[in-house]
């Protein structure tokens, strides 16, 4: 076989295998990533990685980069994340209390040792990130409470990404990779059987939702003092939704209808990343944007009562319909190596990013039964958010032999939410204040890697 | 009313509910090498399966693996001659092992996963009458998921541990508004919910030691863990104008129970081609928490001015139920299984392998008011296995494909209960399972 049949053999494989893994995925994501990024040194470095990133990190930020690596990885960290969020106006509580965000980081570099044409192509990558207490949080609160939606719970969610890259040659990697998320479905049927007991019968299920993460990277064939790489990483929509149906129509003669407990726990959008880094022995570079379709957000609420098909226009409430808006974020990132020797590295890194406010000014109300006037009354939806600006830092230690094998990352962000006003549509048009929403968000961590 | 009809109508809408779950590697192994030998392996294994038979194992690995397998175990589960439908266990398992050296010192980090084809997990609570195969429903669909570690300080012993994880529900409902008892779908409710899933983790250890080239010995121990479903809601509103209502539920109960575990085990290498291994496993049966819910109820609906209208009978508040004790005990269940490298060729390798296990059923009597239904169970399995060393150049470890089956006989035995009329009566239960699977691992040097 001649070089040249080996390469198209090569080729095909190597898509074959990419191609294979995202098709033998499903849908599926997680949230702390998208707001703080992933990992040690991409946290520090503005969640920039779609060129740049390295290790078990790519797993999340471009799969295709999961080929790069040499050497297998085992790596442990802590991260958390504190919420300082104000929503201010009439009748509104001024700060909005959130607990922290604290979580573990488990990741692991996995370079697959082929051989023949294959050998120092193909890695795999398992990211995981899990809050200290909480798999998924899902906190579905009326309207007229004063909420972030978009912020504090979000970042209380599971992350469980893995990733296969393959280089595939004349600069280019291809990658895919999903996360996977856990929904709850159940139902709780309450009954009076004919000896005149209640009872009652509970059920639910944590059922695995994916999302595909698919990735390419090229090494632009340029001129240039360092390596030029561009990186495009595609994420699918997270949705976990919470799900239970209450059955008490046998509960007595009480004509009660089915209740349908219902709500978005966790989205995170589909998402389009693209970067580009210069990637040279001692400064890497790297700039990006990342298109958000938050437009597809279908909202937190579901309707109590579902009307039945033969009464589509029942009277039964529905959720505020709020049209977000789709986002595109700007990241940058800094990282400067600083060798000492050549058993011992650090580096230095910064970045910042800007994440654009996909909830709208304007916000339409809800509708409630108000016992007083024994009718429906506008409430007003208590949301916020604002655009935030985050300044990102960190560094990093490398050793080698005659040291242990060790890489250890530290990270701080702080992410300010530019002072934002939002107003409350009623059914009839008027517009009034809402309130302002201001805050900011601090998150660190520490990453631990050791090389085996 | 015929008790056949009752015990019948219990399993049929039974049947109708879906099914939960707790351990299904106990019960059908985790890959088909180990299944195929009976789950005798916890001295014996290099593989992904020692994340769960002994990650101490995983020391022992020379290279890269990964695997990736499925199995189905298909259950004929009978009740007074009728199938009562529970469901079979299916579903992917896989994971891989990672060997390396750190500070000279064989290290090794080790992740598997069982993942059911329909759900991570489910947790029921049912009526503590209603009649459950309680170790072959609601124990056995559900995610396994493990990482270990594991180090080889010297040549004859190997250390390893870690966690396996699974999440508790938490849930807080609060629904209100107004309630339309004449057209329901024209209430007017809505609700909020603040839900947790909790992060549960619980440990495994293991060790293991060459007495000499031919003869091993392991100890294993797997944690406790128990999944919890707790659930309060609280509804307020107005019923139709005529009066207002406040009901408050609090439901708390315990699912999927896993009771903490002791393997001792052994292997003896008889020849270089056939070998024997022993597992005898504790398992602490005595602590198990039986799924029922225990139940508060508050209820104020105070009459309207004029009285309900006719035909209708507001609901009452229930009685706190009594939960009567589920008594089990503690069990020894152990494990034999051989395999015999029957072919051994230059380039690949045939292996045929058997295995039985006995498990003396740890559910007392039901003589009384529950229904937990088990049978004392033997299991006979046979595998067989076939090994390509370097098939191709760009695999230059081994290729191996496993696969296994096995069948599970529950005795048929009679139930008796104590009050002659008892509303389910006597009952024959028995019946047998069929678990069948294949396993694919490559491995690199």
């Amino acid at each position: 076989m001649g070089p040249r049949s080996g390469h198209v053999r090569f080729v095909s494989v190597a898509f074959a295998l990419t191609a294979a893994l995202a098709l033998a995925t499903r849908i599926a994501a997680a949230s702390p990533e998208d707001i703080f990024g992933y990992g040690g040194r991409s946290s520090a470095m503005g969640a920039t990685g779609a060129a740049a990133g390295e290790g078990y990190e790519t797993a999340y930020l471009n799969p295709a980069l999961l080929s790069t690596m040499r050497a297998r990885k085992l790596s442990l960290g802590l991260t958390g994340a504190t919420f300082h969020l104000n929503a201010e106006g009439e009748g509104l509580p001024g700060r909005v209390s959130y607990g922290a965000a604290k979580g573990l980081v488990i990741g692991a570099d996995l370079p697959i040792p082929f051989g023949g044409i294959l050998k120092d192509r193909v890695g795999a990558g398992l990211a995981f990130y899990t809050p200290t207490d909480v798999v998924v949080r899902g906190r579905i609160l009326y309207p007229e409470t004063a909420q972030f939606p978009l912020l504090p719970d979000r970042a209380q969610s599971v992350a469980i990404r893995v990733g296969l890259g393959v280089d595939v040659g004349y600069g280019l990697r291809v990658g895919a990779g999903f996360a996977a998320l856990a929904e709850i479905q159940g139902s709780a049927i309450v009954a009076t059987d004919a000896t005149g007991r209640v009872g009652t019968r509970v059920e639910d299920q944590l059922v695995a939702t994916y999302a595909p993460t698919i990735g390419v990277a090229y090494d632009i064939p340029v001129r240039f003092p360092t390596k030029l790489r561009a990186g495009v990483t595609y994420r699918g929509t997270l949705d976990a939704r919470f799900a239970v149906q209450i059955d008490a129509t046998k509960l007595s003669t009480l004509n009660i209808p089915l209740l349908n407990i219902s709500g978005l726990a966790q989205y995170d959008p589909a998402q389009l990343a693209f970067e580009v880094a210069s990637i040279g022995d001692r400064i890497t570079l790297a700039g990006g944007v990342t298109f958000k379709r938050w437009s597809k957000y279908p909202g937190l609420l579901e309707p109590t009562i579902q009307c039945p098909a033969e009464n589509p226009d029942c009277a039964a409430l529905l959720p505020p319909k709020i049209a977000y808006d789709d986002a595109l974020a700007v990241h940058a990132g800094a990282d400067w190596a600083l060798p000492v020797s050549s058993s011992f590295t650090p580096h230095v890194r910064a970045g910042a990013m800007l994440e654009p406010n996909p909830l709208p000014s304007r916000i339409p109300t809800a509708q409630a039964y108000d016992p007083r006037t024994q009718g429906l009354a506008d409430v007003k939806a208590r949301y916020f958010n604002a655009t935030r600006i985050a300044l990102t830092w960190g560094a990093g230690l490398r050793f080698a032999d005659p040291f242990p094998p060790l890489e250890l990352d530290v990270y701080g962000q702080l992410h300010v939410l530019a002072p934002t006003s939002h107003e409350s549509v009623d059914s009839s048009g008027a517009v009034t204040p809402l309130g302002k929403a201001s805050g900011h968000v601090l998150a660190a961590g520490a990453v631990l890697g050791v090389r085996f | 009313m015929n008790r056949n009809v009752v015990l019948g109508a219990f399993f049929a809408s039974y049947a109708c509910t879906l099914h939960a779950s707790a351990n299904p590697l106990d019960a059908f192994g985790l890959g088909s090498r180990a299944a195929g030998m009976g789950s005798a392996v916890a001295a014996d294994t290099s593989g992904f399966d020692a994340n769960y038979y002994n990650p101490a194992g995983l020391a022992r690995a020379r290279g890269l693996e990964i695997s990736i397998g499925y199995f189905r175990a298909s259950q004929y589960l009978k009740t007074n001659g009728h199938d009562n439908d529970v469901d079979p266990v299916k579903g992917l398992v896989g994971g891989l092992v990672a060997p390396g050296t750190l500070l000279g010192v064989p290290f090794a980090f080790g992740l598997a996963i069982h993942l059911p084809d329909d759900r991570i997990s489910r947790v029921r609570a049912l009526r503590q009458e209603v009649p459950r195969w309680e170790m072959y429903d609601n124990r056995n669909q559900r995610l396994f998921l493990a990482a270990n570690l594991a180090v080889s300080p010297v040549k004859w012993l190997q250390l390893g541990g870690g966690f396996s994880f699974m999440s508790s529900t938490e849930g807080k409902l609060d629904i209100g508004g107004f309630l339309n008892i004449f057209r329901a779908e024209d209430s007017q409710l809505r609700h909020q919910v603040d839900a947790d899933l909790t992060a549960v983790r619980y440990p495994q250890l293991g060790a293991r030691v060459e007495l000499s080239e031919a003869v091993a010995l392991a100890v294993v121990y797997r944690g406790e863990f128990k999944l919890k479903l707790d659930l309060s809601a609280y509804l307020h509103g107005d019923i139709s104008h005529l009066t207002t209502a406040i009901y408050a539920l609090d439901t708390h109960s315990v699912n999927n129970f896993l009771p903490q575990q002791l393997v001792v085990a052994g292997s003896w290498k008889l020849s270089d081609d056939l070998h024997t291994n022993l597992d005898v496993t504790w398992v602490n049966w005595g602590a198990y928490v039986p799924p029922v819910a225990s139940l508060n109820v508050g209820l104020d609906i105070p009459p309207p001015a004029g009285g309900w209208p006719n035909g209708i009978t507001p609901p009452t508040a229930p009685a706190p139920a009594k939960i009567e004790a589920l008594k089990m005990n503690d069990r020894v269940v152990p494990h034999v299984g051989v395999e015999w490298r029957a072919l051994a060729r230059p380039t690949w390798e045939g292996f045929a392998r058997a295995g039985y296990e006995y498990a003396k059923s740890p559910i007392g009597a039901q003589t009384g008011v529950t229904n937990y239904i088990d049978r004392d169970r033997h299991s006979m399995s046979l595998g067989l296995g076939l090994r390509a060393l370097a098939p191709i150049a760009e695999l230059p470890g081994d290729v191996r494909l496993d696969a296994h089956a096995q069948l599970s006989e529950l005795v048929t035995a009679t139930t008796r209960k104590a009050d002659p009329a008892d509303l389910v009566g006597d009952f024959t239960a028995g019946g047998h399972i069929w678990n069948v699977g294949a396993t694919l691992t490559v491995g690199f040097p």
